[in-house]
């Protein structure tokens, strides 16, 4: 198990100092002076937290979007985001490895590479995974105007928006007051998922190769050439952003040195295949065009083509229920990544304050939940998807370079369980993807993007320019 | 020597009555203190807040152990997993038993469950090691189908226990549904000391049965843990 990163010092604008006490880290709690956390999570939760994260967005939202973009090709801009994703989680495992703590990637690039890369990222974070979920909660809303649509109650595209916005004031309200049970509900709906989507793809890739139906429009792989294939990547990153909120829970799982690396890892590999999969059987049952007139649901029409209404049916369900997870998983993780930085004395305390009768950060969850509803209002699917991919890839790319810096000075308590295999081509190659992934984003996002790193670091500037997160080695 | 772990909900105010205090006298404590915290707040999110407040409610307690002359400690622990916490601890104080606190003045008569799968002889040892020359009845007691065995086994380990002076008297209920039997000659002791069983459906439908026990008769319950099974972690 690793050591224990220098103590963070110094004082932001309110006299606040980082709360960082001499912990040790055993496979079954963490341990500190008076106090001991238990690790609850196993390989199975980390899992479903990764895989329960990522699975919503990508499948059920952007095969129409993506194919309306890069043809047949929307399968290897999956892949390629796939690979990308790989590239960092490997040395996001590194890190979570020898610094198994709650926090994720902000807490290693704040040690790794100071307060101001730290507050940037940190805050950012927290803006990304605002504009995820409302891209997950906007994505929901077309699925349940679908799912009442299956069910005879025909509303129109008007009802999204609202429906989107109730349910994300739902989630909130319900993270507020408590959710008994979640994590083995969200087990659950994974599981579901992935069975619904294995069953429907072993039927539609036997199909689309021509083993059983009818055969399938066939089309050129690339009809718009290679550049499209990169943007629509970009685009279509948004569905790799769960893998580093397993990082986030680095405190509470058990054997972080073997569970952290396999669930990272892991549930990037599953969901990667689970995706190219899922385009390609898409575009087999209906070529590219028309797939993209079918824009956010396509998926539905796709599970209609093979299996009638059972299949439209079971694909609006599990819409519904991919949806409903990312978004859910992503308030969570809001609410820690505030708790993340508030700890560290880059936000006020009082951010991260625990509500007395329900346990629960009712502040951070409000800080979560106000400006997804204000985001969902504007219903604009590809810019929110676009500016949340911005801000992890951000993250991602700096996590690299935090694993580069640490690895050239290895600080004597830098002692990981897990080491990257390639060092230090992979983390190089992951840096570079990740940055050169956002110059193919569309001028909007990447503006939205930059505006908001520059508010958080002027944030620093203004609040916590004395607060030394890196510490003396 | 004997070490008994108290698990408490401290920050819910969880405390250790009086006559549970003393019984627990003779015998090593480890206070637990826990606190079961929703899945949406990161344990440490709690320490920050509430350790101070748990500390000194931890501390005041251990005094309170230590006023009679008995050795305690105290553990805190945040956690999402109330069962895996305690099992830990368990484990890491190689305690012999842990206590469901419950309330009771007085302890002048014990109730000893023979009825599970701990071996009778650990139970035996650990009641003389409880009781040591305190002048504390026990009831032995046993529910079974089969009267000629169940009756020399009680009187085996009635025998044992009286030889170190310990006033023994013993309860065979035959042909009646154990727990029932058991709840009721709870009614008429001050604690209980049951061994621990090994997880069944029912107690997976029900509750524990030691919990269930501990509710329904209100008072103090030592379960008796079996060392040799709870030993061998499991993980997933």
């Amino acid at each position: 198990m690793g050591g224990e990163p220098p103590p963070a010092e110094g004082t932001n604008i309110e006299g606040e100092s980082p709360q960082a006490e001499p912990t040790v880290e055993t496979d079954e709690a963490t341990i500190t002076d008076d106090a001991e956390l238990e690790r609850t999570l196993g390989l199975s939760g980390g899992l479903a937290i990764g895989i329960g994260t990522m699975i919503g967005a990508g499948i059920f939202v952007f095969p129409g979007l993506a194919a309306g973009r890069a043809g047949p090709a929307a399968a290897g801009s999956f892949a390629i985001g796939a690979a990308v994703a790989l590239l960092v989680a490997l040395p996001t495992s590194e890190l979570a490895t020898a610094m198994p703590k709650s926090g994720g990637g902000y807490y290693f690039i704040s040690r790794g590479l100071g307060t101001l890369a730290g507050t940037v990222v940190g805050l950012s974070l927290w803006f990304g995974l605002v504009f995820a979920t409302a891209f997950y909660l906007v994505g929901f809303g077309y699925y349940a105007v679908d799912t009442l649509t299956e069910l005879g109650v025909t509303i129109g595209a008007g009802f999204v928006i609202p429906i989107a916005l109730l349910f994300g004031a739902g989630f909130t309200v319900l993270n507020v007051t408590g959710t008994e049970n979640a994590a083995k509900l969200q087990n659950g709906i994974v599981a579901l998922l992935l069975s619904i989507l294995v069953a429907f793809l072993a039927y539609g890739g036997l199909d689309s190769v021509g083993l059983v139906g009818e055969p399938g429009a066939s089309e050129q792989f690339a009809p718009f050439g290679g550049m499209p294939v990169l943007t629509t990547a970009a685009l279509v990153f948004t569905s790799y952003l769960g893998f580093a909120q397993v990082a986030t829970v680095a405190g509470e799982m058990k054997d972080p040195e073997r569970n952290l690396p396999l669930a990272m890892v892991g549930s990037v590999l599953i969901v990667g295949v689970l995706y190219v999969v899922t385009i390609f059987v898409a575009t087999s049952a209906f070529g590219s065009e028309a797939l993209a007139d079918f824009g956010e649901t396509a998926m539905v029409e796709v599970g209609r083509h093979y299996l009638g209404a059972v299949g439209a049916f079971a694909i609006v369900f599990g819409g519904l229920l991919a949806t409903m997870s990312s978004a859910n998983a992503s308030v969570l993780s809001t609410s820690r990544a505030i708790y993340a930085v508030s700890r560290d004395a880059l936000l006020p305390r009082r951010a991260s304050r625990i509500n007395l009768r329900y346990g629960t950060p009712h502040v951070a969850l409000g800080l979560a939940g106000g400006p997804i509803l204000v985001l969902t209002a504007t219903g604009r699917v590809e810019l929110l998807a676009e500016v949340a991919s911005f801000l992890h890839l951000i993250m991602y790319g700096l996590i690299c370079v935090a694993l580069l810096t640490l690895r050239r000075n290895e600080p004597e308590w830098y002692d990981p369980e897990f080491r990257v295999p390639g060092y230090p081509v992979v983390p190089a190659l992951g840096a570079v993807c990740s940055f050169a992934l956002i110059g193919f984003m569309q001028p909007a996002s990447q503006v939205v993007g930059i505006a908001i790193m520059i508010t958080t670091a002027g944030w620093y500037a203004y609040y916590a320019r004395d607060v030394s997160l890196k510490g003396a080695r | 020597m004997t070490r008994i772990l108290v698990p408490l909900a401290i920050l819910e105010g969880e405390s250790i009555s009086p006559g549970l205090t003393t019984l627990l006298g003779p015998v090593d404590v480890t206070v637990l203190g826990y606190h079961v915290l929703p899945e949406q707040t990161p344990p440490d999110q709690a320490r920050v807040q509430y350790e101070e407040r748990a500390t000194d409610a931890l501390e005041d307690l251990v005094a309170t152990l230590r006023v009679g002359g008995g050795r305690a400690d105290h553990r805190l622990v945040f956690t999402h997993d109330r069962e895996q916490t305690i099992d830990r601890i368990a484990d890491e104080t190689a305690a012999d038993a842990y206590a469901i606190p419950g309330a009771s003045g007085q302890v002048d008569r014990l109730l000893v469950a023979l009825t599970g799968d701990v071996a009778v002889d650990r139970i035996r040892s650990f009641v003389g090691e409880l009781i040591g020359n305190h002048g504390i009845g026990v009831t032995l007691f046993l529910a079974t189908d089969d009267e000629v065995g169940g009756r020399a086994l009680l009187e085996a380990a009635a025998s044992g226990l009286s030889a170190r002076g310990i006033d023994v008297t013993t309860e065979l209920v035959v042909d009646a549904p154990p727990f029932e039997a058991l709840l009721e000659a709870a009614a008429t002791h001050d604690a209980i000391v049951v061994g621990e069983r090994a997880p069944s459906l029912r107690s997976f439908l029900f509750g524990e049965e030691t919990e269930r026990l501990a509710v329904e008769s209100v008072a103090p319950v030592l379960v008796v843990r079996n060392i040799d099974e709870t030993s061998t972690a499991d993980d997933s």
